[in-house]
């Protein structure tokens, strides 16, 4: 298991791109987790998880098209790699493994 | 489509990204932020969005989006040319084509090095001398007061005005704010009452405005309110030093010689005066310690006295002009003046008052106190023209060489021109190579100038200095001169060598052009008609400078001691004193005077006129003296007697030029009558019954120089020692030139005898009197180092041109050789063209050097005459200097084996 090479951050990160592909960049994906967990998230903080991800192989990009709000520069889009969802599915199965073996009561008690 | 136009982000984001962001992500980055900006606009509003955008932009100041990507090859693919690109292939190619010729470069840099050296010290001496007395936060809104007064006799201007003028002004004139007097009384002993240390300072009285006015810095102890209380003292760090040997002495208390009764309590102690500043005090008495005074009760009621150098504040904005104007109608009211007489005033400003008084008398000084140093204007000028000329000459060395080079160049210009290059992308490159050599020299000059300080420290007496810590305008001036010096170097070949077609370059591979040719011909002679004219004046300066030194004064000035009257017991011992002194087996003879011949402070002058004579009164020096005075300065005595003792008190001597004015041939006791004395300007009777002096001449001595060169012979009175006019102040002594020290010694032992608490003060003539010349000796030096400087750039160049000559024409001479030429022909080929541009030079330069040496000697009374043989030397050690330059290379080009020149073609 490679858990060690996935941050928190990272892990959200690849998921949105799963979720929003094949048009996930990272103004889109910023927009998407600030919606979702409803803190600011900034461009250059996603920019620079994709980048890492990219580098760890999780990724893959290619530059888009130009649109006038960005002044007519291009956009980078991300796409999820084979190696990228196998690293993604593993992570939830491990979760599910753990989450599967608690007690109903236990989570009873949190809600 | 969204009809609204999209919301423009702020602008800085983008510039600073720009800068830091990685060129390859700056596309993507730049897109993210301006397509964020627009979604949160529409989201949140255009104030809300710009004031959390820095939040934005700053998340992406990361090391991972500023780090560049190693791969230069990739980035390339991105059609993103950076501007600095092609100034970085200037550079590059500057420095490769600066290495491939490293003869030239040196030439140049050594050139420039050695100009910019010369134009960094004196600039740095002209800039200490032109901030003269800036220190002062209010510095433009001080004043001097200058007296201007008439009589019928002499037109007076002093830096000087009476109690009620300085007093009275500040009252009544609303322009101004406040008003500082400062008093000087002569030298007194000043001591420290606990541990006796003793020390003879200038006395000086300020009013409490002095230190209000302007910003003297206090170590310790208030500095503005120093003078306010009568009995206190403000001294400066380095007479406390000596004093107390520390500089935490406030509240305690020192003692002057003539108050013994009034102990002063110091105050403040100053910072020692920066070095441009004209104050030199060491210790000021606040006024209201005299003020109860009867000679200060007089002059307190006196509107026509010179007593004080008055200094005014004025208000903000207050025109100087209309405030001289009130002062004037102020004293026209209160002022009853002798008909024929007038007093005016007018307002010096004080950053004038170092660089425009030459023909200011320091009024103020009583005979005792010696004067304001002065810097002299004309020599400003001159200086900052000769630190312009000798940079400009190296600057003409560049441009010299760069054109003289440019056919070694016109391969390169005619391919960069063939594949695309713009003229402007030549003069762009041309002048970035002109810029890193210029740098490169001014760096190196920097580091020169701070190893030469030192010495030019010592012998200009200042403290330059050029480091981090210099004023901001140093540098700036520095840094102008710079950028100034590179386009300058750089312009002319840069235009020149841009311009041509590169058809024409490649063709023929050679530039011939005439108007390049002429004008760098015109170049080398103006650099040594430079060269020849300060060669020229550094002859005659020296020259005049060792004529004052060495002149006939009419008098020895050899191996005399000059022992200044410090107190008044050895003033009345003077007859105890000189027998003492006389009985020295080293001493020859002993003589006590008022003044001596070659006096540094001021000589009195009398108004004297022959009895029964109705004309009006002439004006002439006065100097008591005894009868061992002709003896002992060795002055010759024409005819009648000299004084013969006690029953010659009424006796008077006079010089040549005396005798003239009073119309006496030979001396047979004629009655003259001095009925007033003058110090400085304005005279006073002698005596309260307003009696003169009536005395007889008894003899007529040859005229002697007892002033410096530049003054003519005076007429000159000497009294003898016992006259009303002006007590003994110098014992003079004629000593052997074994073992000074014990005579000195001896000599003290006397003194201490009659005074114990006196202080021996000397001085050696001969040094005194060189000391008249001591600036001219400094400028000769400065102007020396300059013009070797100038001949050694101006031959930096030559040798260049000469290499070149001498590699262009290496073929001609091959054949030349090849047809039976011998060295010498050859040698003197090359050299000819030189040597023509030298000779040009000098006809140019001889009548320039002509005309300023002579208006710079008309500055002296006795002079030398310019004289041809000085236009002969320059000339000739210019042709010399500049036929060694040349030969050196026209020698060696004659000597090459033909075989070797022409083998390949």
């Amino acid at each position: 298991m490679r858990r060690s090479d996935l941050g928190e951050f990272e892990e959200v990160v690849l998921l949105a791109v799963a979720v929003l592909s094949p048009r996930a960049y990272s103004v889109v994906i910023a927009e998407e987790l600030e919606r979702e967990t409803g803190q600011t998230v900034s461009t250059g903080a996603v920019h620079a998880a994709l980048q890492r991800l990219e580098q760890k192989g999780y990724l893959r990009s290619e530059l888009g098209e130009a649109t006038p709000e960005r002044g007519g520069r291009r956009k980078r889009l991300f796409t999820v790699t084979a190696l990228g969802g196998r690293v993604l599915s593993e992570v939830r199965s491990v979760r599910n493994r753990l989450w599967d073996r608690i007690i109903p009561q236990t989570i009873l008690k949190w809600s | 489509m969204n009809p609204l136009p999209t919301p423009q982000p702020p602008n800085w984001p983008d510039k600073l990204l720009n800068w830091l962001v990685a060129p390859h992500l700056r596309e993507e980055v730049l897109g993210d932020i301006h397509e964020r900006y627009a979604l949160r606009v529409q989201r949140l509003g255009e104030r809300a969005t710009r004031r959390t955008y820095w939040r934005e932009v700053l998340a992406y100041v990361r090391p991972r989006f500023i780090k560049r990507q190693p791969n230069v090859s990739a980035y390339r693919a991105y059609p993103k040319p950076t501007n600095t690109d092609m100034l970085r292939n200037h550079f590059k190619i500057a420095f490769r084509t600066l290495s491939r010729h490293k003869l030239y470069t040196g030439l140049n840099v050594a050139g420039l090095t050695f100009g910019v050296t010369c134009f960094l010290l004196i600039g740095l001496y002209l800039f200490d001398e032109l901030t003269f007395d800036q220190q002062h936060s209010r510095t433009n809104r001080i004043y001097r007061a200058i007296q201007h007064k008439k009589t019928p006799t002499e037109d007076l201007t002093m830096a000087a005005s009476s109690y009620k003028v300085a007093e009275e002004s500040k009252k009544q004139i609303a322009e101004i704010e406040n008003s500082a007097r400062i008093n000087r009384v002569g030298r007194a002993n000043l001591s420290n009452p606990d541990n006796k240390n003793t020390f003879q300072e200038t006395i000086a009285f300020g009013s409490s405005g002095l230190l209000e006015m302007f910003d003297f810095e206090a170590l310790d102890g208030d500095s503005k309110s120093g003078l306010n209380e009568p009995n206190t003292i403000v001294i400066v760090e380095e007479l406390a030093q000596r004093l107390f040997n520390t500089t935490q002495v406030v509240g305690k208390t020192v003692i002057v010689e003539f108050m013994p009764d009034k102990p002063l309590k110091i105050t403040a102690v100053l910072k020692s005066h920066p070095r441009n500043s004209s104050f030199t005090f060491n210790s000021i008495i606040s006024e209201a310690t005299i003020v109860n005074s009867d000679d200060f009760a007089q002059w307190i009621a006196n509107w026509d006295d010179q007593n004080f150098l008055t200094f005014f504040l004025l208000k903000q904005q207050a025109n100087p002009e209309v405030a001289a104007q009130k002062i004037n109608n102020l004293l026209n009211i209160n002022l009853k003046r002798e008909a024929g007489h007038s007093v005016r005033y007018s307002l010096q400003p004080l950053a004038d008052m170092h660089l425009y008084s030459e023909n200011i008398e320091d009024g103020a000084r009583n005979g005792n106190v010696e004067a304001m140093s002065q810097g002299v204007l004309l020599y400003i000028k001159i200086f900052a023209v000769v630190a312009l000329f000798v940079l400009l000459i190296a600057c003409i060395n560049y441009m010299n060489l760069a054109t003289a080079r440019a056919s070694n160049r016109s391969k390169e210009i005619g391919v960069r021109k063939a594949s695309g290059a713009f003229q402007s992308h030549l003069i762009h490159q041309f002048l970035t190579e002109s810029l890193v050599v210029t740098a490169i020299s001014f760096l190196l000059a920097v580091v020169l100038v701070n190893l030469l300080l030192p010495a030019f420290n010592e012998f200009t007496d200042k403290e330059l200095s050029l480091g981090i810590f210099s004023d901001y305008r140093i540098w700036l001036y520095t840094f102008v001169a710079l950028i100034i010096t590179a386009l300058l170097s750089g312009s002319y070949p840069a235009f020149l060598l841009s311009r041509f077609s590169p058809l024409l370059l490649l063709k023929n591979l050679k530039l011939q052009n005439k108007g390049d040719l002429s004008l760098r011909k015109g170049l080398v002679v103006f650099q040594f008609t430079i060269s020849v004219v300060m060669m020229i004046a550094t002859i005659v300066l020296f020259q005049q400078v060792r004529f004052a030194n060495n002149k006939d004064l009419g008098f020895n000035k050899e191996l005399l001691v000059v022992i200044d009257i410090n107190s008044g017991k050895i003033r009345s011992g003077a007859e105890t004193i000189k027998t003492e002194f006389s009985r020295i087996p080293t001493v020859k003879n002993v003589s006590a005077t008022s003044r001596v011949p070659g006096e540094w402070k001021t000589i009195s002058t009398v108004k004297i006129r022959p009895e029964g004579n109705t004309d009006e009164h002439k004006i002439a020096y006065l100097i008591g003296a005894d009868e061992n005075f002709a003896r002992t300065f060795e002055v010759q005595l024409l005819n009648g007697r000299n004084f013969s003792g006690m029953s010659d008190s009424t006796s008077v001597i006079v010089n040549e030029t005396a005798a003239k004015l009073l119309g006496i041939r030979e001396a047979s006791a004629q009655q003259v009558e001095i009925p007033a004395r003058g110090m400085g300007g304005s005279y006073s009777p002698l005596n309260e019954a307003n009696q003169p002096f009536n005395a007889r001449v008894v003899g007529i001595v040859k005229d002697f120089h007892f002033q410096s060169l530049r003054e003519k012979i005076a007429p000159l009175v000497l009294a003898y020692q016992q006259n009303p006019v002006f007590p003994i102040d110098y014992y003079t002594a004629r000593i052997e030139g074994r073992d000074i020290p014990a005579t000195l010694a001896k000599m003290n032992d006397v003194l201490t005898s009659i005074d114990p608490t006196h202080q021996l003060e000397y001085h050696f003539l001969d040094e005194q009197l060189a000391r008249f010349y001591a600036e001219d000796q400094r400028r000769e030096t400065l102007l020396i180092w300059v013009a070797l400087a100038t001949i050694f750039i101006a031959c930096l160049g030559l040798f260049g041109l000469a290499t070149y000559a001498a590699e262009q024409r290496i073929k001609e001479i091959g054949v030349r050789k090849v047809l039976g030429a011998s060295v010498l022909n050859l040698t003197a080929l090359l050299s000819k063209d030189f040597l023509k541009l030298v000779l040009i030079a000098n006809g140019i330069a001889f009548p320039l050097a002509w005309w300023a040496t002579h208006q710079w000697l008309q500055e002296f009374a006795y002079h030398i005459d310019v004289e041809w043989w000085m236009f002969t030397v320059a000339g000739i050690l210019s042709i010399l200097i500049a036929l060694a330059t040349v030969s050196y290379q026209a020698i060696k080009a004659a000597l090459v084996n033909p075989v070797k020149s022409l083998r390949s073609e």
